[in-house]
């Protein structure tokens, strides 16, 4: 008999990271009236993507930048597709955002004037380690009710309306159901959709937190929310096996991009657009054409950068993510007498970085009465990073205050619950009933070969035509009935579990988006040999899609661009 | 395997149900076994590298491994947290014994050494 615990609140969070910590806060400072609830998978203090530290901010406006010449960038940057309004809303609040969690004792480095120290034109300088705590303690102490190690397995619909949420705890195994008048999605993105760059032990070394499994995305799908742009998916560049940042060096002492012969092959080649820096994904895509090509492997050229650089590189690694500097020790590499080898991640779907996830107006209110997004879950706003999703917390949960004075309370019904509770341990009955059910670990597996070989993944150089993304489709076709048969003897394993369910219903979206577009705009996010040009006559729009939650079809839909900052859309 | 909880070191922090290492490590991977008094990496496999368990550690017995595929033995990086949590050194020593020192301003947050789970612990047995 599974143990039932209800949990009434006004505001839900579900996910303590990054967006999810500065909503909460928001909420009860600017809405003390109300009753906000945090629900985290892990540990709040340590959870999502911030676990490890960061070291620098990504989005911030630097003396000179305004909202307008920041939407310009990340309009280029993005190819000329952007929801612009998002963009520019989020980054009116960078500042805002930045100097509250300086308060809250983050480190900031600042030059002799006080003025913050630029790392590049959008970025500054943290010492970061601590980010995380620092933000789940201000959630915290602005009185959130914090729940730690609850997986969250769906949203509660009644009608048109999101009413709460239910899932499990990972620590007392109970059935927790959750009513609320407004939910914010703040769950991060979707790793582990591909195969990993690496196997054995290091399978989990990827670039986004292998933690975050798409569950806020899934939800969504699953509800019947309108979802955008899965197929401008995520590929980053970083440093060859350790999987760090290669901005730390490219931004931190000015390394370009070297092919085995040495030539610059960003500038020989992609100097139309910008050499070195050329919008993001030609700086992912450059690099694989080079090895495709015969000329890698490809590196950050590092040489002769001197002693003291070196230190700077080592300490800023130090303080998000220390493995480089240990793979520099083991291996005996001086990145000033060699330089730093690079290679691309599999994809990820994150809408921090690039711009897949829900549909969102400028509050960030979803097309689901009662459901919000903010952070990597939310589409439409590349370039969030850690500012921007702090700021659509900001954004969210002004909206969910001041929608909450005129929404009435709905509540689930207790037959809707009973089928939730029974899908969320059907991988429980399952162990007790058949001995020889489908572990995670295996549904996993079979989920990233179909990715990795038919969906654009590493081995395609990331490559995709129709007729792959045909024998993708078909080949996900029978996953979904086949996660009933999936088995869990732990607590632990049945959080696995759910993952990989998540993973699947997001992987089946991806596919019809990457099957959609057909034009090739971001290069290596979504390379249509097929289609390998852009085509601003036809696709100058965003394709989005939502799957009716009675038949589990995905109905595509293409919504307007809109352009609200003037000038060339393919000039920074 | 990317850490390594050294059981000669590891105190369980005493009686703690919970200890540090295992609250924080964002993919539920660190396990206490209660009858040994030890804390240990359940899923190695699953492990991301982020490192907040060895920061969290009273008794610096985590130890950060490259996982071996990636480069041999013999390195090692080990921070220690300063007294006043203001700063945080990193002690580096490379495969040819070399060694470095890093220190860098931080804020490293107190963690406690047990925290109550919410609405109880519950002993499951899900055996068949």
């Amino acid at each position: 008999m599974i143990e039932r615990q209800v949990v009434e609140t006004d505001i839900l969070i579900i996910g303590g990271g990054t967006a999810g910590c500065m909503a909460a806060v928001e909420a009860k400072e600017q809405f003390p009236e109300y009753k906000v609830t945090i629900l985290e998978k892990a540990h709040i203090d340590r959870s999502g993507c911030l676990a490890g530290g960061m070291n620098a901010i990504n989005a911030y406006l630097n003396k000179g930048e305004t909202p307008e010449s920041f939407v310009r960038y990340v309009r280029s940057d993005s190819c000329g597709l952007i929801r612009e309004d998002l963009v520019k809303s989020m980054s009116e609040l960078f500042e805002y955002c930045v100097k509250k969690v300086e308060k809250w004792g983050l480190p900031i480095l600042s030059d002799e004037n006080g003025e913050y120290t630029a790392r590049g034109r959008w970025n500054i300088k943290i010492n970061g380690e601590s980010l995380k705590p620092i933000l789940s303690r201000a959630a915290r102490s602005a009185g959130a009710k914090v729940y730690n190690w609850l997986v969250v397995t769906n949203l509660l619909k009644e009608g048109d309306r999101i009413t709460g949420a239910v899932g499990f705890s990972l620590r007392n195994g109970k059935f927790y159901v959750v009513h609320a008048k407004a939910v914010l999605i703040a769950t991060g993105g979707a790793a582990g959709l591909y195969r990993p760059n690496n196997a054995g032990d290091a399978s989990h070394k990827t670039w986004y937190s292998p933690y975050n499994a798409g569950a806020g995305y899934a939800m969504g799908i699953r509800a019947g929310a309108e979802m955008t742009s899965y197929e401008m998916r995520y590929v980053a560049l970083r440093t060859k096996d350790a999987i760090a940042p290669t901005g730390t060096i490219a931004l931190g002492v000015g390394a370009p991009q070297v092919n085995a012969k040495g030539e610059r092959f960003m500038v020989t080649r992609y100097k139309d657009i910008g050499g070195d820096g050329a919008p993001t994904p030609y700086r992912a895509h450059g690099p694989i054409q080079e090895i495709k090509a015969g000329r890698g492997p490809v590196y950050l050229d590092t040489r002769g950068i001197g002693p003291e650089k070196v230190a700077d590189l080592k300490k800023a690694y130090l303080d998000m993510y220390p493995s480089q500097v240990l793979y520099w020790l083991a291996n005996d590499i001086d990145p000033d007498k060699e330089p730093v080898e690079v290679q691309t991640t599999e994809p990820y779907i994150v809408g921090g970085h690039c711009q897949a996830g829900y549909w969102v107006d400028q509050g960030r209110r979803t097309t689901l009465k009662g459901l919000y997004a903010a952070g990597d879950v939310a589409g439409g706003a590349p370039f969030k990073f850690v500012s921007g999703c702090w700021a659509e917390g900001v954004l969210a949960a002004r909206t969910m205050g001041e929608d909450l004075k005129k929404m009435e309370t709905v509540q689930a019904r207790d037959d809707q619950i009973d089928l939730e509770e029974q899908r969320a341990f059907n991988p429980f009955r399952n162990h007790e009933e058949r001995k020889h059910g489908i572990q995670a670990a295996e549904l996993e597996a079979r989920l990233q070969k179909v990715m990795e070989q038919y969906a654009g993944g590493a081995s395609t150089y990331y490559e995709m035509n129709e007729e792959m993304l045909t024998v993708a489709r078909k080949k996900l076709s029978s996953l979904p009935a086949e996660t009933e048969a999936l088995v869990a003897d732990d607590l632990h394993q049945l959080m696995k579990a759910h993952e990989v369910i998540d993973r699947v219903d997001v992987a089946q979206v991806l596919v019809e988006h990457l099957a959609y577009r057909k034009e090739t705009r971001w290069p290596t996010y979504h390379t249509r040999t097929d289609y390998p040009e852009r085509d601003d006559i036809n696709w100058l729009k965003f394709v989005n899609s939502v799957r009716d939650p009675e038949s589990g079809k995905i109905e595509m839909i293409t919504r307007p661009y809109e352009q609200l900052v003037s000038g060339d859309r393919y000039k920074p | 395997m990317p850490v390594w909880i050294d059981p000669n070191k590891c105190n369980g922090c005493h009686s703690s149900r919970q200890p540090p290492c295992l609250r924080m490590c964002p993919g539920d991977l660190i396990v206490k076994d209660h009858a040994l008094n030890k804390a240990y990496l359940k899923y190695p496999e699953d492990c991301w590298d982020c490192l907040p368990c060895i920061k969290v550690c009273p008794e610096e017995a985590i130890e950060f491994h490259l996982s071996y595929q990636f480069g041999s033995r013999g390195a090692k990086l080990s921070p220690h947290v300063h007294k006043g949590r203001d700063h945080i050194s990193w002690e580096a020593v490379d495969i040819n014994g070399k060694e470095e020192t890093f220190t860098m301003q931080t804020k490293v947050m107190k963690v406690a050494l047990d925290e109550k789970v919410e609405d109880g612990e519950q002993g499951l047995d899900f055996s068949i």
